[in-house]
């Protein structure tokens, strides 16, 4: 099963690589947000470092959606995806395979961001990068699982990418706010970390728990 | 095109009467309110090729879409190998192999690269090595690292037919098998299907080609308005007269 799921999750990332088409529109969108941000609010030192929770955490969510929105492109030529399902593996292996081709993705986009985002917002924050990490794939976990459900659920809809966001945007909010707070308690040592940290967890478990299980009810016929 | 493996089954047992391999009982189907499929019955035993033919909309793409699990049955009873279909699909797609009119081919991959692909979600033991004789056989050992996007519809549907020679199934499911095929594809299909069929593998395809399917040793069914009906078998050619 796990050669299964490595081999989904190889095929998309490898496949992106190549075609250079997801994680290209991915970080090409980040920076884009960044830049406008830098450019719109112009904050100093001390404005940036408090900025820098929602505004790492606005641009993961950004730049998920566009990668979850190409996330079931691939299976759509030649009935790639009736492929997957006629596989001999529970649909959950299928549903975990896909999730870590995006995870993968999205954390590559997120930690090349990062870097680039205290220095075009001139933070002295270098100290506290590999917490940030940390924090980042905590809340990626969850959020690519609960969107790779949903990107599985509106696969066929005319205006998926519309209605993926529709879905994904509340109910990720709680999610959300507890990365902002718990980076925020990083950045501004006020020792509020821990309570969100444990938030983030119980909602990565609960949506990788969950998500597996309705994505092969979703799937059958 | 060398020929060297074969889409051989798991080795039969050689009793009198050959082990039943799929059994439909009073099968219905319907999409919303249009009933596609009504009270199909069919027994399909070890070493048997069943032919659907049928007119477009017939039914046959459905009927074999439900062999291959990837529609539900709701009404009626399907099993394979006596397993009960509904309940263990993962164990019943273990034990068959569709191809259909979509290849399920990923155009960014080479052709070794999706048996790979194939070959891992099968959960086979097999070396690369075995993925490329397979793809050797089938004629595209040129091509064996190009994108498969660039491929043509033949070749693409060659290489749908490559993963029968790894697999092994019980159940072979084939729809319109010979399409975009040219004629020394059709001669190496025929060949393969007819050594897999002796050596106890069952077959159900859905063809227009009746010419083609006459090479191989098979039951025609009619598909009409979703009801199935067994066909007269088919009858070798009159000999030409010879003149007086």
């Amino acid at each position: 099963m796990l050669k299964a799921i490595y081999r989904i999750a190889w095929k998309d990332v490898a496949g992106d690589l190549r075609r250079r088409a997801t994680l290209s529109s991915m970080l090409f969108f980040a920076i884009s947000v960044l830049i406008v941000f830098q450019a719109a609010f112009e904050p100093d030192r001390k404005e940036a470092l408090r900025l820098l929770p929602g505004l790492l955490w606005a641009t993961t969510l950004f730049t998920t959606l566009v990668g979850l929105g190409r996330v079931f492109q691939a299976e759509e030529e030649d009935g790639a995806f009736e492929g997957l399902l006629l596989a001999s593996v529970p649909r959950g292996v299928i549903f975990f395979g896909k999730w870590l081709g995006n995870l993968l993705l999205t954390l590559l986009v997120e930690f090349l961001i990062l870097p680039l985002t205290l220095v075009l917002f001139n933070v002295d924050a270098w100290s506290h990068v590999p917490a940030i990490l940390g924090i980042l794939t905590l809340g990626t976990l969850g959020l690519t699982g609960l969107g790779t459900l949903l990107a599985a659920m509106t696969r066929g809809a005319r205006s998926r990418e519309t209605l993926l966001a529709l879905l994904l945007l509340p109910l990720t909010a709680p999610m959300l706010i507890a990365g902002v707070q718990a980076i925020a308690g990083v950045l501004l040592q006020n020792g509020a970390v821990e309570p969100w940290l444990k938030l983030l967890i119980i909602f990565d478990l609960v949506y990788l728990a969950m998500a597996p299980w309705a994505f092969g009810w979703l799937v059958e016929e | 095109m060398t020929h060297t493996p074969r889409a051989t089954p798991p080795p039969a047992d050689h009793d009198a009467t050959p082990p039943v391999v799929i059994q439909l009982e009073g099968v219905h189907h319907r999409f919303g309110r249009h009933r596609v499929l009504q009270g199909i019955d069919l027994t399909l035993r070890q070493g048997e090729c069943v032919a659907l033919y049928g007119a477009n909309g017939s039914g046959k793409s459905t009927l074999l879409a439900l062999l291959a699990t990837l529609l539900t049955v709701r009404q009626g009873q399907y099993r394979l190998d006596g397993l009960d279909v509904t309940q263990h699909g993962n164990e019943a797609r273990d034990k068959l192999l569709f191809v259909g009119h979509q290849t399920h081919l990923y155009g960014h991959l080479t052709p070794v690269e999706n048996l790979l692909f194939f070959r891992d979600l099968r959960g086979l033991d097999l070396p690369e090595s075995r993925l490329r004789q397979a793809i050797d056989t089938v004629g595209l050992a040129k091509a064996a690292d190009k994108p498969v996007q660039w491929f043509s519809a033949g070749m693409r549907k060659r290489l749908a037919l490559a993963r029968m020679l790894l697999a092994h199934p019980r159940l072979l499911l084939l729809d319109e098998p010979y399409s975009a095929l040219d004629i020394q594809g059709v001669h190496w299909l025929n060949a393969i299907l007819t050594d897999y069929l002796r050596a106890g593998g069952a077959l159900v395809m859905a063809s227009h080609d009746p010419e083609r399917v006459a090479a191989l040793p098979h039951r025609p069914h009619h598909l009409a308005r979703g009801v199935l009906s067994p066909m007269p078998l088919p009858q070798p050619p009159l000999p030409e007269p010879t003149p007086c």
